[in-house]
């Protein structure tokens, strides 16, 4: 298991070495921050300023869950690669995780990289008030974006349009995850299907975790946040089962 | 402990079918009761032309794919109920420009694959390095996989089917798309990976490597076997092939030939004749006439194994 994991782990970190159109997030993310900081900033609620910077974080991050780790089984069976993995002796499901977790990890320099340019670029420091909160926060959602694209993974093997379901889902997403518009503020019926989005609460959290004021119920926060990436990852493994046992039924490992 | 401990085979198949059911098409049978058994160290060729069901039956015994029903074994462990056993004993070569990340090196692919066959760590650089100059490619090593010949891509996709030191070898037409030259060494590595003990299986249409590498050849088409045996045997079964071949008959004496039973036909090219025969009775007619003409250049023969291929599965031409 740990070492089909540490294999994920490196072959994706290659990867990224030669793919360097893989960072293109990182460089959208400076620019939504550009954008949604001076919205506000224009608006006269400098003080939101804190949401401008964090939401881009989130989208960047979403972005590297889903159309990269989401998609590293689909690009193995494009590459023809995947029925090599499925009859090799490691731990299939444990060399996705490998690879969707480095995605995950890689993805969170995001929140580094738009605190710099809100700090230094955009004059709009943000302080964190909490770094504790601050980092506990940031390991679960990396936690519960693993399993959520963990779970995207399985499901794209069965669908052959997973390009075109990857693009359309991500919106949805961004509005139930709060990520610049937080949830209390969304209508009313919305609020309840945008808790059961782990987004919600980590943007929620985060968003605390730079004001001054003392965050409340962090540990029902966090355990939310794990919880649901818990369920996510129990979902997702069960259905990574189900879907290679599906397609060696079917035949359609090696389909493209 | 393996499902069958007694068993000595590298590789049984034991009425296996395997049936595919296309949305909104009727079913296919790609597999209709195929059974099949091959030695340890024995390499055994799988030949058939395209759909028969060569690579369906790779594919069972890989692991990656599910029989509709029958039993097949890999060192007596069962490729369904016991895939985790079976997995590490086997190494699998498919063919073609697939199964390589080709934006990594040569030894950056063989490392990862070696990982994912559970090699300690410390043997599977000196491990890579070994196979990447045993297939010619160590002076490539640290070349992107996407910059290589078709060719180099078949080497390394060998050395990455050895790199879980199989017992077992799928190798699925591994000499597509290869010139002549590579295709020769290819066939001296597999005699090599045969005097190690190696079992192999190649699915191939290419006649001549079956006859070079293999001690036993299956015919398959429609996914039914059709024969199983040596390649000599196979053209000894086929002496209705037999021929004759004569330099300098003229017509008259050719007509003559035409005319004793068993003779199936008479091929003319400049002086020479090939005269094809369906009876023993008649191979002999056939050369007491001939020499009693005074013809001395006469040559019987057995067919090539592509002749006997055409033979029982029947020349089709583009038709699959």
């Amino acid at each position: 298991m740990v070492r089909g994991v540490l294999a994920g782990v490196r072959l994706q970190l290659i990867l990224y070495r030669q793919y360097p159109d893989s960072f293109i997030p990182l460089m959208t993310a400076p620019l939504y921050t550009i954008i949604f900081v001076m919205i506000v900033r224009h608006g006269g609620r400098a003080d939101l300023s804190g949401y401008a910077v964090v939401a881009p974080a989130f989208i960047s991050l979403w972005w590297f869950a889903l159309f990269h780790g989401g998609l590293v089984v689909n690009s193995d069976r494009w590459s023809q690669t995947l029925e090599l993995h499925v009859a090799a002796p490691t731990s299939f499901p444990a060399v996705i995780f490998g690879r969707i977790l480095t995605v995950t990890l890689v993805g969170q320099l995001s929140f580094v990289e738009v605190w710099l340019v809100g700090k230094y670029l955009l004059r709009t420091p943000i302080a964190i008030q909490h770094p504790g909160v601050l980092t506990a926060t940031l390991l679960a959602t990396a936690f519960a974006m693993a399993a959520t694209a963990l779970f995207m993974a399985c499901l794209f093997v069965l669908v052959r349009n997973a390009f075109t379901m990857t693009n359309s889902i991500s919106y949805p997403f961004y509005v139930l995850g709060g990520i610049l518009v937080p949830v209390a503020l969304l209508p009313g019926f919305v609020q309840p299907v945008s808790r059961l989005v782990f987004l919600s609460w980590s943007a929620d959290l985060l968003r605390a975790s730079l004001s001054a004021a003392p965050v409340a119920d962090v540990g029902f926060r966090l355990a939310m946040i794990v919880l649901l990436g818990a369920a996510g990852f129990a979902v997702a493994a069960d259905l990574m089962r189900r879907v290679v046992q599906r397609v060696r039924n079917t035949g359609e490992l090696g389909l493209r | 402990m393996p499902d069958n401990p007694g068993e000595a085979s590298a590789v049984v198949v034991d009425q296996v079918v395997r049936v595919f059911t296309p949305r909104r098409q009727p079913p296919v049978r790609a597999l209709d009761n195929v059974s099949l058994t091959i030695d340890p160290g024995e390499v055994h060729g799988l030949l058939g032309p395209n759909g028969a069901g060569k690579t369906t039956l790779v594919k069972i015994l890989s692991t990656v794919l599910l029989p509709t029903s029958g039993r097949a074994t890999i060192c007596g462990y069962d490729v369904v109920r016991a895939t985790r056993q079976v997995q590490p004993l086997i190494g699998i070569v498919f063919g073609g420009e697939r199964g390589l990340y080709t934006r990594l090196t040569a030894r950056q692919n063989l490392e990862y694959w070696g990982a994912l066959y559970r090699l300690p760590g410390a043997q599977v650089r000196p491990r890579a390095n070994a196979l990447l100059e045993r297939v010619g490619l160590a002076d490539k090593a640290e070349k992107r996989v996407e910059t290589y010949s078709r060719g180099m891509k078949q080497r390394l996709h060998l050395a990455r089917g050895l790199m879980g030191d199989a017992r077992v070898l799928f190798l699925d037409e591994p000499t597509t798309g290869m010139d002549p030259l590579a295709a020769r060494d290819f066939r001296r590595l597999v005699g090599e990976l045969k005097g190690e003990g190696r079992t192999i299986l190649l699915a191939t249409h290419d006649m001549v490597e079956a006859e070079t590498v293999c001690d036993r050849v299956t015919l398959i088409d429609h996914g039914r076997i059709i024969a199983t045996e040596t390649p000599r045997s196979l053209s000894q079964m086929m002496s209705r092939f037999q021929r004759v071949d004569v330099e300098g008959a003229d017509t008259a004496l050719l007509d003559e030939v035409r005319a004793i039973a068993g003779v199936m036909g008479v091929e003319t090219e400049d002086a020479s004749a090939r005269i094809q025969v369906d009876t023993e009775d008649a191979l002999r007619a056939v050369l007491k006439l001939v020499v009693d003409r005074g013809i001395t250049a006469v040559q019987t023969s057995l067919p090539s194994l592509e002749e006997v291929y055409v033979g029982l599965i029947g020349d089709r031409g583009l038709e699959v």
